[in-house]
């Protein structure tokens, strides 16, 4: 049987009922300092980047990381999305995999 | 009951009493039959065996396989062809296939690509690289306990909205199988428990007119047959109702689709024959 891992997709008022997991947060990139960033997905995210992780300030990033105790998000992973991206769809995405668990994640 | 096979064998190719019209490969085609002879207790009649059904991995994870060599089952319904989105976490290359690990966040499962030493190169495929987002098209296969998904197709994800549509899509899917479609008098329900966003248009157009009043059909009652129930309830008629070739005019749908959504609503006793066999009301209680 293969490893059932998932990774559930939040915006920024799941954060903490997410502490200590892993999470996908889709957004868009409102600034850029450092080794931190800020992300808007439904409310503000702040990222905490990895030398690998290119933030586009105006592009959508998908950030694949660990939710930290105060809300800051450590990147695992960031995969830049342009600038066509629909947020109202990632945004009922998100609702629809916590309103219907049971297609997308293992509790 | 003739009636009904006229569209299939209009198709090319002939159909068996088991309810199997062929397999999705030439091989799948004995396991198919046995699907639709053994696990319908009850006769449940299985309309376009061949399905293509977006989903998640997890679903894939999660589906049943009812015995060995069996199409999987997910919310009940077979699974002949699957669609999945996700990225690649890992690619081995190997003699005669490509293996990759898809993560959709949902969960991760194999997906194998032949490998076509023969094509000429500007028929190569597009072959995946770790990190893509690649759209999936194949068909779940198990063997020795480890589930793979065989792929036909892959194209890589340009436009990342696909993303968010194939989830979107799935849970619709997922919905339209556990809950029965939207729309008629069940539609107003359904939007007031928030589902309004997953109003389709596929799922909604076939249930005619909107607000047509009427009780909830089962889940299980295909969009055709939801159609030709919603014809008769909205139609005026005398006590006799309606006459095959009336509604299969005015619907606008070949005689034989109709004779197979009678034949669906009669066996729920959702309507009942008047003059003939072949003129249909609704059964009012």
């Amino acid at each position: 049987m293969a490893e059932q891992i998932s990774t559930p997709r939040i915006t920024s008022q799941y954060l903490d009922a997410f502490t200590g997991k892993t999470v996908i947060i889709t957004g868009k990139v409102t600034q850029t300092r450092g080794d931190t960033a800020l992300i808007d997905s439904e409310g503000v995210v702040t990222v905490l980047l990895n030398r690998d992780s290119h933030l586009k300030p105006g592009n959508a990033v998908e950030i694949v990381g660990k939710v930290n105790q105060d809300l800051t998000v450590k990147v695992l992973m960031a995969t830049d999305m342009g600038t066509n991206l629909d947020y109202a769809a990632v945004n009922a995405v998100v609702d629809a995999t916590h309103r219907y668990k049971e297609i997308f994640y293992t509790e | 009951m003739s009636m009904y096979y006229y569209g299939y064998n209009a198709g090319g190719y002939t159909t068996t009493s088991y309810g199997a019209q062929g397999g999705a490969d030439g091989g799948g085609f004995l396991g198919g039959s046995q699907a639709g002879s053994q696990d319908t207790p009850g006769g449940t009649k299985r309309y376009g065996q061949d399905t293509l059904r977006p989903v998640t991995i997890k679903q894939l994870l999660d589906a049943v396989f009812p015995y060995p060599d069996a199409e999987a089952k997910v919310d009940g319904t077979s699974l002949t062809q699957v669609d999945l989105v996700g990225r690649v976490s890992t690619v081995s290359a190997q003699a005669t296939n490509t293996t990759y690990k898809i993560d959709d966040g949902t969960g991760v499962i194999e997906v194998k690509q032949w490998v076509d030493g023969d094509a000429p190169p500007e028929l190569q495929k597009y072959t995946p690289k770790e990190g893509d987002y690649v759209h999936v098209w194949g068909k779940l296969k198990e063997f020795n306990n480890r589930r793979h998904v065989g792929s036909h197709v892959i194209h890589p994800i340009t436009d990342f909205n696909e993303i968010s549509y194939h989830l979107l899509h799935a849970t619709a899917v997922h919905l339209y199988f556990t809950r029965g479609p939207l729309g008629g008098a069940n539609g107003a329900a359904v939007k007031s428990e928030g589902q309004g966003m997953f109003v389709d248009g596929g799922y909604g157009a076939t249930n005619g007119a909107p607000g047509a009043v009427g009780k909830k059909l089962p889940p299980r009652i295909s969009p055709i047959a939801r159609k030709v129930y919603e014809f008769l309830q909205s139609t005026p008629q005398n006590n006799e109702g309606l006459h095959v070739h009336n509604i299969s005019h005015q619907l606008n749908i070949p005689a034989n689709e109709v004779f197979k959504a009678g034949d669906e609503l009669l066996g729920e006793g959702l309507i009942y024959t008047t003059l003939d066999d072949e003129t249909w009301a609704v059964l009012e209680y």
